[in-house]
């Protein structure tokens, strides 16, 4: 029995996990006859385009530069012309540049890219962050927080480097697939990080759900004694960067700190293949593995899209829909936003594509009040009380809400996928922390 | 070209629902557990209604039907959405039938149900927002308002109904005597007199084990309620005539009895664990099922009633607020002490 004991955190809930995509091979996106490059993909400043109208673009060649503050370059994602700089809404709902590409289906790579030159030992750590930055590299699992400012925050204090694996939404195995197709990519982006961080462990992080992903990285990393497979209990939210610190260490992050704070460096397996391919091959990331999936999809697949490349363009290409669809969700079910239509531009955050049918979503439209279960309590991974933070907010009694630590809300999602009353509780929980930022 | 042809079957619309996250669901609703609560009270019901005769299939019935109707009517004239499809009332309802005698007068039931649905429900403001537990508030307004009815017990298999006051097991436990004639198998499979709903142990467990293993309810206030029971009437067999030299043989009877009888199990599995009066943390159902059970015993032993289950629960429900805030986890990556300040 004790061989079984894995790695876990005190809450969350068992999804259903849908990950039906999982046995079926990555496919690269056919070349797309335009691409619109949002100028912001992660968080922080928006960047300004160094390209105009008609001029002509390489691939990975930089359209968007960030002068000042928290952001990185952007690079076109495919060569050919620009046809024009416009402003749309990205899928948060805010408006953001775009630079619109007509494809001349070349695939000319820019003259810029070419791989470092020194070996990684003989490499600095300030060098590695330029790298990163340059290659435009931001947090590829959702959150979007760019990755070179991360590994600044970390230098001297990590103690280790956290791979995660976990994967924790339902439907979405982009990272699945990469393990299993590229695992090579996700060792070496490590290898470079506890580099630049000068650590000496280094962990992969892995539900248990990936069976055969585990099996090959523990081949993969046998003769790497510094680096760890760590299999943990599937369960969401485990992917959260406070729980895999919990997990793996049984140590909480405090509340308004980082995990590099407790030691610990987590990066998403996407980011860190990329931080390889910007190292040993001077690629900057021009593309992602998206899951398109969902009842509406008749071909549920991974593809490999260059950003840019419109929602609509991966949908049709996975067969497009078999059923009527209501909402077209980016990112995983839990903590995905939904989309008003499929022409929005794929971009670094977009880890899955989910097409739902009226049919699915009628779950989401039974509301009734709060019976007072529990069951949100029980799940919170956070340990709050949901219940009564959504009913403070119900009744715009925020500063109530504030004493019950509603700011530690990490809006995943349990206490509202497991509400009975179909009560919007992380939402109403949004709404008291929106609040209450703008009071500050 | 091929990909246009074998694209987009289904027509799409040009704009798309967009609501928050998460955009999935577990896909327990509040009527799938009222519907399991349900479920898990018919091997009483049917087991009182074997026992009790047709009068008690017509207390229930009564009871449920005028539930659902009160419920109707009042959201009607509230204008408010008639939700009796959730089954909540007629759970209400039900509870109420399967707490009264089956000798009661006939409209006993109805007014049991106006003033469970209407006052403690309703006008508290509907599902989710009631402080009482509804059946166990009208149970107590019934014992007030018709004493005599509501006390007085039909032996069990009278089919007579001659509402002839046979004495419960909980009268003989009161004074210290051990219930005449009534073996702890007739207490635990239910061949007493008693409400209708509250004789059968073994039927009252098996619709307990059912909502543990839909995960309706959790073991928390049942165990802590049931437990500190158990544990007071073993050290402590206050009404039997030598208490304090009592013989282990002789505890564990009185245990097993007190525990067998009376609407203890009835409220331990059913009516405490009400999501709407009871508290939301593990801790603060563990302390809220230790409380109603103190208060329980405390009744039974020094109260002017036989029964106090009622009371202790509803005592109890006034708490519940205190109890989740007393109770409230340590949220993550806080410190308790930090927390207290703040």
């Amino acid at each position: 029995m004790f061989g079984n004991l894995k790695y876990t955190f005190r809450g969350g809930t068992h999804v259903n996990e849908h990950k039906d995509t999982a046995g079926l091979q990555t496919v690269r996106l056919p070349e797309p006859a335009t691409v619109s490059v949002p100028l912001s993909q992660h968080i922080g400043a928006h960047a300004k385009p160094v390209v105009q109208k008609g001029d002509t673009v390489a691939v990975g060649q930089v359209i968007g530069v960030v002068e000042n503050g928290l952001g990185c370059p952007v690079h076109a994602s495919v060569s050919g012309t620009v046809k024009e700089i416009l402003t749309r809404h990205n899928a948060q709902g805010i408006p953001v540049q775009n630079v619109v590409i007509e494809n001349d289906g070349l695939h000319t790579m820019s003259k810029d890219i070419k791989p470092w030159g020194k070996p990684l030992e003989e490499t600095t750590t300030e060098e590695i962050v330029q790298i990163v930055r340059d290659a435009g590299i931001s947090g590829l699992g959702g959150a979007t927080f760019p990755t070179y400012a991360k590994i600044q925050s970390a230098v001297g204090k990590a103690t280790s480097v956290i791979i995660n694996c976990a994967e924790c939404e339902p439907y979405i195995t982009a990272n699945h697939r990469l393990l299993l197709e590229r695992s090579y990519a996700v060792i070496q982006g490590l290898e470079v990080l506890m580099h630049a961080l000068n650590v000496k462990e280094g962990l992969l992080a892995v539900e248990d759900n990936k069976p055969d992903a585990i099996e090959l990285l523990q081949k993969a990393v046998a003769d790497k004694p510094n680096i760890r497979v760590c299999v943990m209990k599937t369960k969401y939210p485990q992917g959260d960067e406070r729980q895999i610190v919990y997990a793996l260490y049984h140590k909480e992050v405090p509340a308004g700190k980082l995990p590099a704070d407790v030691g610990c460096m987590i990066i998403n397996a996407e980011t860190a293949a990329a931080i390889s391919r910007a190292f040993y091959r001077g690629l900057p990331l021009v593309s992602r593995i998206v899951t398109v999936a969902g009842d509406c999809v008749k071909n549920p697949q991974n593809v490999r899209a260059p950003l840019g490349a419109s929602y609509r363009e991966l949908i049709d290409f996975c067969g497009g829909c078999v059923k009527e669809p209501k909402k077209l969700v980016s990112g995983g079910p839990m903590m995905g936003q939904a989309q008003w239509d499929m022409d929005a531009p794929v971009t670094n955050g977009t880890s899955a594509l989910l097409v739902f049918s009226e049919e699915y979503d009628r779950i989401n439209t039974e509301h009734s009040p709060c019976i007072h279960c529990g069951c949100c309590v029980q799940h919170c991974p956070m340990h709050l009380l949901p219940n009564y933070l959504a009913q403070y907010a119900q009744a715009r009694r925020y500063d109530d809400a504030a004493k019950l630590d509603v700011m530690s809300c990490v809006e995943c999602g349990t206490c509202s996928y497991n509400c009975p009353a179909g009560v919007q509780i992380v939402q109403y929980i949004r709404v008291a922390k929106g609040a209450l930022r703008a009071k500050k | 070209m091929d990909l246009k042809q074998q694209t987009s079957a289904a027509p799409t619309p040009a704009l798309l629902t967009v609501s928050p996250s998460p955009h999935a669901r577990r896909g327990m609703t509040t009527a799938s557990v009222m519907r399991d609560v349900l479920i898990a009270l018919i091997p009483a019901t049917v087991w009182g209604c074997y026992v009790f005769g047709w009068r008690a299939a017509l207390v229930v019935l009564i009871s449920v039907v005028s539930a659902v109707l009160f419920e109707m009517l009042t959201q009607l004239i509230l204008h408010r959405t008639v939700t009796v499809a959730d089954c909540s009332a007629a759970v209400t309802g039900l509870l109420l039938g399967l707490n009264l005698s089956s000798a009661v007068p006939l409209y006993v039931p109805v007014v049991g149900a106006a003033f469970a649905i209407i006052v403690v429900k309703q006008l508290l403001g509907g599902i989710g927002k009631n402080i009482m537990n509804p059946a166990l508030a009208a149970r107590v307004f019934l014992m007030l308002a018709w004493t005599d009815g509501m006390t007085q017990y039909p032996a069990a298999y009278d089919y007579a109904f001659d509402a002839v006051a046979s004495a419960t097991p909980l009268m003989s436990l009161k004074s210290g005597v051990m219930p005449e004639g009534v073996g702890l198998l007739e207490l635990f499979f239910g061949k007493t007199g008693g409400c209708i709903g509250e004789v059968s142990v073994l039927m009252l467990l098996i619709g307990g084990v059912y909502l543990l293993c839909r995960r309706v309810i959790r073991w928390h206030i049942p165990v802590a309620m049931l437990g500190t029971v158990a544990l007071l009437t073993f050290l402590f067999p206050l009404p039997l005539a030598d208490a304090f030299n009592a013989t282990l043989a002789e505890r564990l009877t009185f245990m097993t009895s007190s525990l067998c009888s009376g609407g203890l199990m009835l409220g331990a599995i059913f009516m405490a664990t009400d999501y709407v009066t009871s508290p939301v943390t593990d801790v603060g159902r563990l302390i809220y099922g230790v409380g109603c059970g103190l208060l329980v015993v405390f009744i039974r032993y020094f109260g002017g009633y036989n029964e106090g289950v009622s009371f202790a629960i509803l005592i109890m429900n006034a708490l519940v607020w205190y109890l989740d805030m007393a109770t409230k986890p340590r949220v993550y990556g806080k410190d308790r002490r930090a927390h207290k300040k703040a």
